[in-house]
């Protein structure tokens, strides 16, 4: 019998077993769902790279790389804040597998066995609380995995850049605060960061410590 | 509905019993979809392990209980008393070990004596395997008995997602029914602590130089 006889069957058989068709008993339901509007958290994000690929977390305990999904992983920019997250899901189930800010200190290195792989640290959110985790993660083609790492690379010195120009931007204004009430209040609203400031200024009622507060965030 | 000794969430969450002979792979599954990893090495479940398992779908989120139960008789500890109040079911075979696709009768024999007109879904496992024993051709006793049937593989994720969204759809009688996003939450701001910067950094040169743990050639889809 030939190798290649029963993997032939195999194909033709494959129809036979239609996903489309209920071989189910009628049951009756149990629940009554209505349909309801999907959030996906991605609607004020622009996605900037897109790419199918296999997540691995690092187990310490094992000292092994484990999987943590097969799917897409995406950079998504922020309409508004300019910040940059990676987001993996896992395909069919659309589960997260990775979900964490691109930070300027981060990088990511090539994977020692695999030209297809690379290797970052992250301070991941996939589970809904923060998590230090190492993740390996591999494409279908070293392009891909390229491509991964130049826009890792430049996401990060990105943020660098705009962090700076945060940085400066608070200094600005905490002069201003003193002088100009009203943009506070307008500050105050527009950025989150800020409002940090804007927070212990008045709770401490102390200028040293507002001028001490921009060091720390940079 | 809340079931005996199961915490209740705000949510429609349904007990699900998974069965089948032992190193069928029915923790492998559950374990798959729980954390993403592939195990490898067998360890015969003792008793039943119960895993809660979110999906996010078209109609809000649901949660599965699944109660992976012991395959092996001698570590069956309750045995079909693991079944009561079970609102759905999967009986797991391993596609290229023949007896275990014998076993389905007996299986679904001791499950619908306890569980009467509930769903269940048939599962012909490690079909990425290439010597399978039992062709998609032969397995017919889904059709005897009114049991839906998928050829999955908990390796290559083939079909992994199908036996959950079925028993969904029969469960909320909507055959519309479907998987969508979790939603990602913005991941909070987070301190930059540079000691432990530099301890991650060591860490990850050597986690980079550790393989990694499947085949280079495995598909993506």
């Amino acid at each position: 019998m030939s190798s290649a006889d029963p993997e032939h069957r195999e194909e033709e058989e494959a129809p036979a077993v239609g996903d489309d068709e209920d071989t189910g008993a009628h049951v009756a339901p149990i629940v009554k769902l209505e349909e309801v509007a999907v959030t996906t958290g991605e609607e004020d994000e622009d996605a900037i790279l897109d790419l199918k690929s296999k997540l691995y977390r690092f187990d310490k305990d094992g000292n092994q790389w484990k999987e943590r999904g097969a799917g897409t992983v995406k950079f998504l920019k922020h309409k508004a804040s300019g910040k940059v997250r990676l987001l993996m899901r896992q395909s069919k189930t659309l589960k997260i597998c990775a979900n964490h800010l691109i930070l300027p200190t981060m990088s990511v290195q090539e994977h020692a066995g695999n030209e297809k792989s690379c290797v970052w640290h992250a301070r991941d959110f996939a589970d809904g609380e923060l998590k230090d985790e190492l993740f390996c993660i591999r494409f279908p083609s070293i392009e891909n995995c390229k491509s991964f790492m130049e826009t890792f690379q430049e996401v990060a010195e990105t943020q660098k850049a705009e962090d700076e120009k945060e940085s400066s931007d608070a200094a600005g204004l905490i002069e201003k605060l003193s002088v100009e009430e009203k943009a506070d209040a307008e500050k105050k609203d527009e950025e989150k960061s800020e409002d940090k400031t804007v927070e212990k200024e008045s709770a401490s009622g102390k200028e040293s410590k507002a001028v001490e507060e921009p060091a720390s965030s940079a | 509905m809340a079931l005996p000794n199961q915490q209740t969430v705000d949510y429609p969450s349904f007990k699900l019993v998974i069965v089948g002979d032992g190193g069928t792979g029915k923790t492998t599954f559950v374990k798959r979809h729980l954390t993403g990893e592939f195990e490898k090495k067998y360890e015969p479940t003792i008793g039943v392990e119960v895993h809660p398992l979110d999906f996010f779908t078209n109609c809000g989120k649901i949660r599965f209980y699944c109660w992976d139960t012991a395959g092996q008789e001698k570590f069956g500890g309750l045995r079909d008393g693991y079944y009561i109040h079970g609102q759905c079911a999967i009986i797991m075979f391993d596609v290229t070990a023949r007896l275990t696709y014998k076993n389905v009768p007996t299986w679904h024999r001791d499950l619908c004596r306890v569980c009467e007109n509930i769903p269940i879904v048939l599962c012909g496992n490690k079909v990425d395997v290439k010597n399978r024993q039992v062709k998609a051709k032969q397995v017919t006793f889904h059709r005897k008995k009114n049991l839906q049937y998928y050829e999955i593989s908990a390796k290559s994720n083939y079909n992994f997602e199908k036996p959950f969204l079925y028993l969904a759809r029969k469960l909320a009688g909507d055959t519309n029914l479907h998987f969508v996003e979790s939603p990602a939450l913005a991941p909070p701001e987070v301190q930059i602590d540079l000691a432990a910067q530099q301890q991650h950094e060591a860490e990850l040169l050597a986690a980079a130089s550790q393989p990694l743990p499947d085949d280079d050639d495995d598909q993506f889809e």
